[in-house]
């Protein structure tokens, strides 16, 4: 058992993960610290995404066809592997953006109602 | 296009490994020099930074591992190297291998054989549609299970109404079919115009006859025959112009007007027919006197069609309704239902796989091998937990290092499962061969005297199934438990000096126990099935069989008179007793111990005027010295003289047939009528002085129908004065069998010479026939009892080895410390002998249970003594004990400056 699934912090539901990573690709292609401190700064800090989750997410997303990989250069002149988001990648971004704003609006509600 | 590229990458997942192995690789340290560079440029001192970044990314190997398992394809990939690597060590390991494999195949292969039986004798269905509606009806006392006669089954039809309609199927004999002037012998089987409309058969050629077609003389078509497909095969070769064909059957005309399917063998298991007629041909076969309308000729399988909605425990109801007027209308004279045959009663049971006498003699004996072969598996089964488990502890510091080098607990679980896997796939290979070898051999050991294997005991589909299931069912319940255990292992073990683990001895508490509470089991039924064996061999038969040699003689088709046919028996014997090397030699009517059954009615008139009838005195003819052959003692009187045999009509009774006569009375010399077959006659008319016969001794009881009931009552009568019929028994008493059976078989050759050659069998033969389910069951119970003893000891032995090996270190430091050797041997052997007392108080228990289910599943088992169940303990015991000394000498011999300096 690794360590990193105990933590609460990052034990995000997949979905959720997912949808993070498509949103931080949204703009730009991006390596994996890359990625994942683009969901640190998106959620101000709640989210931090450690790489025993981040890269087996990459890769699964990979290999469902929402994201591209090529190696390239980093900011400092560093090697690193990016990621790009393909036209599936971006369907799937918008459908699980609807469907998380209808499912926040209803427990929104929900808990209102009480 | 997702799908597309999950394919794509299943591909490169399984055959570019290595690339996108490095690729990950590349990719994982690359973020970790990101990380590293980002806290350098945060202020951070390079060492500082390279430490925290890989603190926080948790591993490299860890990360690659969890994202392998997330590959498309990863779980394929893993499992081929999992079985690779398994394969590998069991390689490594060819003890253990061998063990295990061994222990499994035994357990699986004893189970396949046993249920390659059950279904055949048991399970099987006739290959009709709707089987389960099938109901048989039974006609049965003790061991004798008979057909119905042809008026029971005409009343039953005509009373009962639960059934759609009955069938009546009746063996036909062997044949002489004629075609062309070509003669070739055939099996015939009879059966009832309905049959065909009844079984729901439908003609793989042609068409079957039906009710209109069983009548005397045939139908409008005359007489008309059904081929079966395998003699149609081999005999017409297969041609399809059969049909319209015209047959001569002994004699009388047949047309052939259809073939049965390929896989129809009749509804009398074992007894496959060539031919199939009406059953009204039976009266032609037969003539001029047929057994069709005689009321005490009980020869017919009557199988009924349930009408929808009905049930056996409805039919059953209607039968307990109907039983007596049936009998009644079946018999009105009350001789044979109410006389001869009291004793039987008629029954409905299930009929959907026909009519099989090996399902009458071993279907409950099956029962209890099932029962029995079960507790072998589970035997076997927690051996190799046992065996699988010392390997797991064995490799829990490799686990651990695993499990802290990234694999996860479920890839951990699968590997230890995929030895366990490749082992049960070996021992399942293994267990079927031995299975089927042992299935032959069973089968060949329920052959009846001078038969061929009563059934094909081929390998089946369901037998696959069923064998497939217990694999996986054994694998599962020998890997898993260990499995687990191997994947819940902590990685921090790995790390730690001489860490191994305790759950082997944990989970060792419970299997050991559990294998001795089983052993006792398989010893208690061993020993009851054994003790009931050898009781019913021991026991007084009557006769004595030591140097007895028979033979049946069958003069049928030489087509004599009885008259004539006991006249040639009395010149077998003259000549067999002139013959050398022959001590004394007899003929008798009705053979004992073979499935025999007589019922004659006499009567008596003792001292005080009390008519004393019986009709189920078991009357036998005899040859003057047959007492002496056969060694049935005369306990008063004398038996019969050459001079009896031109005199008035003389008879010697057996003690208990005495007894019924002339209770309490003196009895030689008094005189015993034959009855009319009529009780309500006895004694009222003048007895005909040929009725009469004079009471000259008593012998002792002998058991001619079976030695699980009590003996017959017997009148032996003397030929002439009684005659044989066409066919009888041959006997000599001579000190060598060999000599014994040519003297036979010349005898008859010259006495009858166009008599086929007798069957000649010693009565050794003839009593391990009759106790062969006895035998087979003491035989295979035995097997089991000594493979659980060797199984249990084996475990026992193993487990404290391990112990003795993981405590060498604590045993060398208390020798150190002045411990005396013997405390180390008491420990260990202390150790073995509570899982072993555990295990008996268990085991004790749950022998008594199956003391009572054996009892209730078999006759003439007894649980006469507790002193079995008490060897059965001192058994495992002796075992037990065995099996801990040398482990615990080993304890004791260690050297404690050897066990200090260790590691």
């Amino acid at each position: 058992m690794s360590p990193d699934r105990n933590d609460d912090q990052t034990n995000l539901l997949q979905g959720t993960l997912d949808m993070m990573i498509l949103k931080s690709l949204a703009l730009d292609q991006m390596h994996g610290l890359g990625i994942s401190r683009r969901i640190e700064q998106l959620t101000k800090g709640t989210f931090q995404v450690k790489p025993g989750s981040l890269f087996p997410a990459l890769h699964r997303m990979e290999e469902e066809g929402w994201l591209v990989s090529s190696w390239g250069e980093s900011e400092n002149n560093r090697r690193a592997k990016f990621y790009r988001l393909t036209r599936a990648g971006r369907r799937q971004l918008n459908s699980e953006t609807q469907r998380w704003g209808r499912i926040s609006l209803a427990i929104a509600r929900a808990l209102e109602a009480s | 296009m997702p799908a597309l590229s999950r394919i794509k990458n299943f591909f490169r997942n399984i055959f570019a490994k290595h690339r996108a192995d490095r690729d990950l690789d590349d990719e994982v340290r690359s973020y970790a020099d990101l990380l590293t560079q980002e806290k350098i440029r945060a202020g951070a001192n390079p060492d500082e930074a390279r430490r925290t970044s890989r603190l926080e990314l948790g591993g490299v190997e860890q990360v690659k591992e969890q994202v392998r398992e997330a590959r498309a394809g990863a779980w394929l990939d893993s499992l081929f190297q999992d079985l690779r690597y398994g394969a590998h060590m069991l390689r490594k390991n060819p003890g253990f291998t061998a063990v295990a494999v061994l222990t499994l195949a035994l357990g699986i292969g004893a189970n396949v054989a046993i249920f390659t039986l059950t279904y055949a004798v048991i399970l099987e269905s006739l290959p009709v549609p709707n089987p389960q509606q099938l109901v048989r009806y039974t006609f049965r006392s003790g061991a004798h299970d008979f057909g119905l006669s042809g008026p029971l089954y005409d009343a039953l039809r005509k009373h009962e109404d639960v059934d759609q309609d009955l069938l009546a199927w009746g063996g036909g004999g062997t044949l002489t079919a004629q075609e062309d002037g070509l003669a070739t012998n055939v099996e015939g089987e009879l059966m009832s115009g309905n049959g065909f409309r009844v079984l729901e058969l439908q003609p793989f050629l042609g068409r079957f006859f039906s009710d209109a077609d069983d009548q005397i003389a045939g139908g409008p078509n005359g007489y008309q025959a059904v081929l079966s497909y395998p003699f149609w095969k081999q005999h017409f070769h297969a041609d399809t112009n059969v049909v319209g064909r015209s047959l001569s059957i002994n004699g009388t005309e047949v047309t052939v007007i259809g073939v049965l399917p390929a896989g129809f063998q009749g509804v009398a298991i074992g007894q496959p027919p060539d031919i199939i007629l009406p059953l009204s041909f039976e009266e032609i076969l037969n003539a001029p006197h047929p057994l069709r309308h005689a009321p005490g000729r009980f020869w017919l399988t009557v199988i009924g069609r349930l009408k929808p909605g009905a049930s056996l425990r409805l039919a059953e109801a209607n039968l307990r309704t109907t039983e007596e007027s049936v009998r009644a209308d079946a018999d009105p004279s009350h001789r044979f239902l109410g006389g001869f045959f009291a004793t039987f009663r008629i029954g409905v049971e299930r009929g959907g796989s026909g009519r099989s006498f090996l399902r009458f003699t071993y279907g409950r004996p099956l029962v209890v091998l099932e029962i029995l072969v079960g507790l072998v598996l589970l035997l076997c089964c927690a051996n190799t937990a046992l065996l699988v488990l010392a390997r797991v502890s064995s490799r829990l510091r490799e686990f651990a290092v695993r499990s802290a080098l990234g694999a996860s607990r479920r890839r951990l679980f699968r590997q230890a499962m995929c030895e366990v896997g490749l082992v049960t796939f070996f021992g399942l290979m293994a267990g079927i061969a031995l299975g089927w070898a042992g299935a032959k051999s069973l089968v060949a050991m329920l052959a009846a005297i001078g038969q061929p294997p009563p059934l094909d005991a081929a390998p089946q589909a369901a037998v696959f199934v069923f064998t497939a299931g217990i694999s996986v069912l054994s694998a599962l319940a020998a890997g898993a438990w260990p499995a687990v255990r191997a994947s819940r292992v902590a990685p921090i073990l790995g790390l730690k000096e001489g860490g191994t683990g305790s759950t082997s001895k944990a989970l060792g508490r419970w299997i050991v126990p559990v294998q001795v509470a089983v052993s006792v089991v398989l010893m208690a039924a061993a020993s009851l099935l054994g003790t009931s064996f050898f009781r019913l061999l021991l026991a007084d038969s009557g006769f004595r069989p030591q140097g007895v040699v028979l033979a049946a003689v069958n003069l049928m088709e030489t087509k004599v008179t009885p008259a004539v046919a006991t006249q040639l028996a009395q010149q077998i014997v003259d000549t067999l007793g002139a013959a050398p090397g022959v001590d004394s030699a007899a003929v008798m009517s009705q053979p004992p111990l073979h499935g025999w059954w007589s019922a004659a009615h006499y009567y008596s008139l003792d001292q005080k005027g009390v008519l004393h009838p019986d009709m189920q005195t078991w009357q036998e003819a005899v040859s003057a010295d047959y007492f002496a052959t056969i060694g049935t003692p005369i306990l008063k009187g004398r038996g019969f003289a050459r001079a009896d045999i031109g005199g008035a009509p003389v008879c010697v009774l057996s003690a208990s047939a005495a007894q019924n006569f002339f209770p309490g009375e003196e009895t030689v010399g008094r005189f015993v009528f034959a009855g009319g077959n009529d009780p309500a006659l006895d004694g009222k008319t003048k007895a005909d002085p040929k009725d009469t016969c004079r009471v000259i001794g008593v012998a002792a009881d002998a058991h001619f129908q079976s030695l699980h009931q009590p003996p017959e009552r017997a009148i032996y009568q003397v030929v002439p004065q009684n005659g044989v019929g066409v066919i009888f028994f041959v006997l000599v008493r001579s000190s060598n069998a060999q000599i014994a059976t040519t003297a036979i078989r010349s005898a008859v050759r010259k006495v009858a010479p166009a008599a086929p050659a007798p069957t000649v069998f010693t009565f050794n033969q003839l009593l391990a026939e009759h106790l062969r389910q006895e035998r087979m069951l003491m035989a295979l119970s035995a097997c089991f009892a000594a493979v659980a003893l060797l199984l249990t000891a084996l475990g026992l032995y193993g487990l404290l080895s391990r112990n003795v090996v993981m405590r060498t270190k604590e045993i060398g430091l208390r020798l150190a410390l002045g411990a005396h050797p013997r405390d180390a041997l008491s420990s260990v052997l202390w150790q073995g002998l509570r899982l072993v007392i555990l295990g008996s108080a268990a085991g004790l228990i749950a022998a008594f249970g199956i003391a009572k289910l054996l009892r209730s599943l078999l006759i003439g088992v007894q649980l006469d003594s507790p002193v079995l169940l008490i060897a059965a303990v001192a058994a495992i015991f002796v075992a037990a004990s065995l099996a801990s000394c040398i482990p615990a000498w080993r304890a004791a011999r260690v050297d404690p400056m050897e066990a200090l300096r260790y590691e």
